[in-house]
C-alpha cells in the first residue's frame, strides 16, 4: 500500500514526464536532414538563410552601413564591381568598358546594353544621373513621408565637378553628362586616377525615377521604393521589407550576368549575433557571425576555409582580413602628445597580439600599418612604431624627456562604454602603465556622447574604427589625414601630406601611383599621428550544404555564385 | 463607479504631461546629436546636417519641440484650409530610418502584446496554480517542491535562462531526437514551424521570474487569509473545503496577486528588452532601446507615450478589479461616518 507522500511523488514524476512530452510534441518535424553532396557540380535551386542586422536603408541612395550595403549589392550593380576573389581588382558591372583621359579628370563609362532592371526596363545613363543627383541633393525628400531625407553618402560624389566638398549639389551635378543612352561621361574637379574604384560602391547604383517617385507595384498596390527597391542586380525582392524580421529576395531573370544558382535568399534579421549563432547551430541559418568566444570551437566543428573568404563543405569558417582598422586617436593639440618621441613610446608599448588573443581569440589581428592587408599596396610593418617593443618604448619615453614616465602628465583613454571597448582599453592602460605612465580610463556613456566629445576635441587618447569604402590606400590617407577631413579628429595638420595625396591622385600609371601612395603611407606612419591597433577579420561560418560561398575582404558576399547541395 | 473611472481618466492628463515633460527635458539635454549619429564616422555634409535638423524640428528650442510633440499626439487636426480632420495621432518620422513612427509601432507592438499575454497566461495558470497547491498542501512534498523551484527561478538571470532553453530545446533536443522534435529558438515566424511555436520559449522565459513571485504571493496570501475569522465562520457553517477556498479565501487572497500580475502586464506590454534580444523577437522593447542609443527622439517619445498610456490603463483596470474581488472595497464612494 502506498503512502500519500509516495503517491505524490509518483504524480509529480508523471506530471514532469507529461510536461517533457508536451514540449516535445509541440516541436515539429523539420525538413529531412540534408547530406552535403561531395560533387562540385553546381546545383540549381534552394533558398539560403543569411544572417543580417536590421539595415538603416536598402535603397542605394542611403546605403551606408554594412548591412544595407550587403542587401543593395544583391539587388543592384554599380558601374564597376570589386573582384570577388581579389577585391583590389575591378571587374566590369553595369559598365562593360570605361576610359579615362590623360590627366584623369574625364571618365567615360560605356554601359552594358544587356543591363536591365528587374522590371524589364533597360538601364540608361540617365538612370545613373538621376540616382547620383538624388544622392547629391541635400534636400532630397522621402517620397513616402514627404519629409526631407537627404542621402548621407554624398561624399562619394565629392570628386565630381559641380559638387561641394561633401558632394552636395542642390541644383544638380554639372559634371555628369549622358553622351547617349548607353554612355555616361563624368568630369571630375581634380584628377583622380582611381575614380573607377569609387563608382563600384553599391550606393552609386542606378535607380528608375518613375519608381522612386511613384512607388513600386506589389499585389496591385503601390509600395514605397525604399521598402521594395527595384534594381539591376542578380536578385530582386519578392515582397516588401518585413522590418525587424526579414528581407526576401529571389533570383532575377533580367540580370545581365550569369544567373544565380540559388532560387532565393532570405536575409534574416537578428538583433544579437550570439542568438544568430545559436540559430545557425539549430539549422535555421546558412550564414552567421560566430558567437562570442566560440571561434576555436567553430573551427574544430566546421573546419577552416582554405583562403578565409570562400566556404565549401568541411571548410566553413571564414577568418579572412577585412578592409577595416581599429586605431587609437591622439589629440595632437595637447602639448605632451605633440611630442613625436612620446607618441612613439605609446605606440611601441602596446601588446597588440595579447589584445587580439585574449579578447578576440583570433578574430582580429595586430595592425602594423593603418592600411589593412586586403588593400592593394599594403606593406607589412610600414608603420615602424606599430609593433610591441617595450625596451624601445622605454627608450623613446626617455628621449621624449620623461625617463621611466617621470614628469609625464596623466594620460586619459577615452572610449564609448556601449561598444565593448572597455576590455581593450584596460589592456592598453596596463601596457602603458608598465612603461611608467599614469593612465586613467575615460568612458563616455554611449557613441553619441563620445562622438560629441571627439568633435569638441575633448579627449587625450581615444579610439575609433575605419572601414574602407574602396579597397585603395587613398581611402585611408585622404579621409583620415587630410588637414580638412572631418575624420581628422586627432588634429594632425600637415599640408605636405595634402599636397602628396593630390600628387598621387593624378598619376594614371598604376605602378607609379601605388609607389607614391606606399611612400606616403610610410611617411605618415613615421609621424605616429594615430596608433593602429588591430585589423578586423571575418568571424563568420557557413552551413555545410552551401558550396562556393564568397565573402570578400570588402565585406560583400557574392551570392550569385554559390549553390546549395540537394 | 462611473464617476470614479471618469476621475481616474481625467488624472491621466496631468500624469501624462508631467512624465513626458520631464522626460523630454532630460532627453533633449543628453549629449549626442541624432543626425551626427546617423552619419557615424563618415563625413557629414553641413548642408545635409542643416536640412535634416530642420526637417525634424531639431533647430527649434526644446519647449517648442515639446509643444510640437504634444500636437503630434492629438488625433484631431485643424487647419483653416481643410477644416477639422481626424487622422489619428501622427508621432512623426524616425530620424534613423526615415519611416513613420506609427508604422514602426504597428509592426512591432502586436508582437509585444502577443508575447506579454502569452507570458501572463503562463504566470496566471502556473503561478496561481502552484501557489494554491502549495498553500492547500502546506508542508507537503508539493509545497517543498514549489518553494524550492520558485527560489531557483527567481535567482536565475532571464538572459541565462533564455540561452539555456534555446540550447536545450533548439539544439540538444534536435540532436537527441535525430531532428524530429525541437523548438524554434529565434524569430517570430517562418517554416518549418507554426507561428505559435515561436512563442513558447520566449513566453516561458519572460514569465519565469514573475511566475515564481506570483506563486509565492498566492501561497502566503492564502495561508494568511486562511486564519481569518470569516474563513473560520465559513468552515463552521459546514461548507466544503473547496467551497471555502473558491468562494471565500480566493477572492481576498487574489488582490495582491492581481495587483502584481497587473503591474507585470503593464511592464511586459512596455517591451521586454532582454527576452526580445535573446529570442530575436520583433517587439517594441528592443526598438525603443536602440532608439535611445541613436537619439532617435520621435521613436523614443512615441514609445514613451504608448507605454505611459498602456501602464495608466492597466493600472486603472487593476484598481477596478478590486471592487469585484473584495466587496468591502467600494471605488469612488464617500466614506460614511
Amino acid at each position: 500500500m502506498s503512502t500519500p507522500r509516495f503517491r505524490s511523488v509518483i504524480v509529480l514524476a508523471a506530471v514532469m514526464v507529461l510536461a517533457v512530452g508536451v514540449l516535445g510534441a509541440v516541436g515539429c518535424m523539420p525538413k529531412a536532414a540534408t547530406t552535403s553532396s561531395s560533387s562540385s557540380t553546381p546545383v540549381k535551386g534552394g533558398t539560403l538563410s543569411y544572417y543580417i542586422g536590421e539595415p538603416a536603408a536598402i535603397d542605394p541612395y542611403n546605403a551606408q552601413e554594412t548591412e544595407g550595403v550587403q542587401v543593395v549589392h544583391q539587388l543592384f550593380r554599380s558601374l564597376t564591381d570589386f573582384d570577388d576573389y581579389d577585391a583590389t581588382k575591378l571587374v566590369p558591372a553595369a559598365a562593360s568598358t570605361w576610359t579615362v583621359n590623360a590627366d584623369a579628370t574625364v571618365w567615360t563609362f560605356h554601359l552594358n546594353p544587356a543591363d536591365k532592371f528587374s522590371d524589364g526596363n533597360t538601364v540608361t545613363a540617365q538612370d545613373f544621373i538621376y540616382a547620383w543627383n538624388r544622392i547629391a541633393n541635400p534636400n532630397t525628400v522621402n517620397t513616402a513621408t514627404k519629409k526631407a531625407d537627404p542621402s548621407q553618402i554624398s561624399y562619394h560624389l565629392a570628386f565630381v565637378r559641380g559638387t561641394d566638398d561633401y558632394g552636395n549639389a542642390p541644383k544638380g551635378i554639372s559634371g555628369l553628362k549622358a553622351l547617349d543612352a548607353n554612355t555616361l561621361q563624368v568630369t571630375l574637379k581634380a584628377p583622380f586616377a582611381e575614380f573607377d574604384y569609387v563608382v563600384a560602391h553599391p550606393g552609386l547604383a542606378p535607380v528608375e525615377k518613375s519608381l522612386v517617385e511613384g512607388g513600386v507595384d506589389y499585389n496591385g498596390s503601390k509600395v514605397a521604393f525604399g521598402e521594395m527597391p527595384v534594381g539591376n542586380g542578380p536578385f530582386k525582392m519578392s515582397q516588401p521589407w518585413k522590418h525587424n524580421q526579414y528581407i526576401k529576395v529571389v533570383a532575377s531573370d533580367t540580370y545581365y550576368g550569369a544567373k544565380p544558382y540559388l532560387a532565393g535568399v532570405n536575409f534574416m534579421e537578428y538583433k544579437d549575433p550570439d542568438t544568430a549563432y545559436l540559430a545557425f547551430q539549430s539549422g535555421a541559418l546558412d550564414f552567421s557571425q560566430i558567437g562570442t568566444g566560440k571561434i576555436k570551437d567553430a573551427e574544430s566543428k566546421y573546419g577552416d576555409s582554405a583562403d578565409g573568404y570562400t566556404s565549401n563543405p568541411g571548410k566553413q569558417v571564414l577568418l579572412g582580413a577585412e578592409n577595416s582598422v581599429y586605431y587609437l586617436l591622439i589629440n595632437n593639440k595637447i602639448s605632451v602628445l605633440n611630442n613625436l618621441k612620446f607618441r612613439e613610446a605609446l605606440s611601441l608599448a602596446i601588446n597588440r597580439q595579447a589584445i587580439c588573443d585574449t579578447i578576440f581569440q583570433g578574430s582580429r589581428q595586430p595592425a602594423d600599418n593603418i592600411v589593412p592587408p586586403g588593400i592593394a599596396g599594403y606593406q607589412p610593418g610600414a608603420w615602424q612604431y606599430a609593433k610591441y617593443d617595450v625596451a624601445a618604448a622605454e627608450k623613446a619615453l626617455a628621449d621624449a624627456g620623461y625617463p621611466g614616465g617621470k614628469g609625464a602628465p596623466q594620460i586619459t583613454l577615452a572610449y564609448n562604454a556601449d561598444g565593448g571597448h572597455q576590455p581593450i582599453m584596460e589592456l592598453v592602460q596596463a601596457d602603458l602603465t608598465k612603461i611608467g605612465l599614469k593612465v586613467k580610463l575615460n568612458p563616455f556613456a554611449d557613441f553619441p556622447t563620445y562622438l560629441k566629445a571627439l568633435t569638441a576635441k575633448n579627449f587625450m587618447v581615444g579610439r575609433l574604427g575605419w572601414v574602407a569604402d574602396y579597397p585603395i590606400i587613398d581611402d585611408f590617407m585622404n579621409p583620415l589625414f587630410r588637414t580638412t577631413s572631418s575624420n581628422n579628429y586627432f588634429v594632425f595638420p600637415n599640408k605636405t601630406f595634402d599636397a602628396e595625396i593630390d600628387a598621387a591622385r593624378k598619376m594614371t600609371d598604376p605602378t607609379q601611383r601605388l609607389a607614391a601612395y606606399q611612400a606616403l603611407d610610410k611617411q605618415i606612419g613615421d609621424q605616429v599621428p594615430v596608433i593602429p591597433l588591430m585589423f578586423y577579420k571575418h568571424h563568420h561560418v557557413v552551413s555545410s550544404r552551401v558550396h562556393n560561398f564568397i565573402f570578400s575582404s570588402m565585406y560583400l558576399a557574392d551570392l550569385s555564385k554559390c549553390w546549395i547541395s540537394k | 463607479m462611473g464617476r470614479y473611472i471618469a476621475r481616474r481618466i481625467a488624472q491621466f492628463i496631468p500624469v501624462f504631461l508631467g512624465v513626458t515633460l520631464i522626460l523630454f527635458f532630460i532627453t533633449t539635454v543628453l549629449p549626442g546629436d541624432p543626425v551626427a549619429v546617423r552619419a557615424g564616422t563618415k563625413p557629414l555634409s553641413p548642408a545635409v546636417y542643416k536640412s535634416l535638423r530642420h526637417a525634424y524640428g531639431l533647430d527649434k528650442p526644446w519647449y517648442v519641440q515639446y509643444v510640437d510633440y504634444l500636437g503630434s499626439l492629438s488625433p484631431v487636426r485643424y487647419s483653416p484650409k481643410s477644416g477639422l480632420r481626424f487622422p489619428g495621432p501622427d508621432l512623426g518620422v524616425s530620424i534613423s530610418y526615415g519611416r513613420p513612427v506609427i508604422a514602426m509601432f504597428e509592426e512591432t507592438f502586436p508582437y509585444t502584446a502577443e508575447l506579454a499575454f502569452a507570458a501572463i497566461a503562463v504566470e496566471i495558470v502556473i503561478g496561481i496554480g502552484v501557489g494554491i497547491v502549495a498553500a492547500v498542501k502546506q508542508f507537503s512534498i508539493w509545497d517543498t517542491f514549489a518553494t524550492l523551484s520558485t527560489s531557483i527561478l527567481v535567482a536565475l538571470p532571464v538572459f541565462w535562462l533564455g540561452v539555456m532553453l534555446q540550447y536545450l530545446f533548439g539544439i540538444l533536443l534536435q540532436q537527441w531526437t535525430g531532428g524530429i522534435f525541437y523548438l524554434p529558438i529565434a524569430g517570430a515566424s517562418g517554416p518549418p514551424f507554426a507561428d505559435w511555436q515561436y512563442l513558447i520559449l520566449p513566453a516561458v522565459t519572460l514569465a519565469s521570474v514573475s511566475t515564481a513571485y506570483a506563486a509565492r504571493i498566492m501561497r502566503s496570501q492564502l495561508l494568511e487569509v486562511g486564519g481569518q475569522d470569516y474563513v473560520r465562520t465559513a468552515q463552521a457553517k459546514g461548507l466544503s473545503p473547496s467551497a471555502v477556498l473558491w468562494g471565500h479565501e480566493m477572492k481576498n487572497a487574489l488582490i495582491p496577486v492581481v495587483t502584481f500580475i497587473g503591474l507585470d502586464l503593464g511592464a511586459m506590454l512596455s517591451g521586454a528588452i532582454l527576452t526580445e534580444t535573446v529570442f530575436n523577437w520583433p517587439g517594441i522593447g528592443n526598438m525603443i532601446y536602440q532608439a535611445i542609443g541613436r537619439r532617435d527622439y520621435p521613436v523614443i517619445f512615441g514609445g514613451v507615450s504608448l507605454i505611459l498610456f498602456i501602464v495608466l490603463v492597466v493600472n486603472l483596470l487593476v484598481d477596478i478589479s478590486y471592487a469585484f474581488l473584495d466587496p468591502r472595497i467600494r471605488l469612488g464612494s464617500k466614506v460614511e461616518g
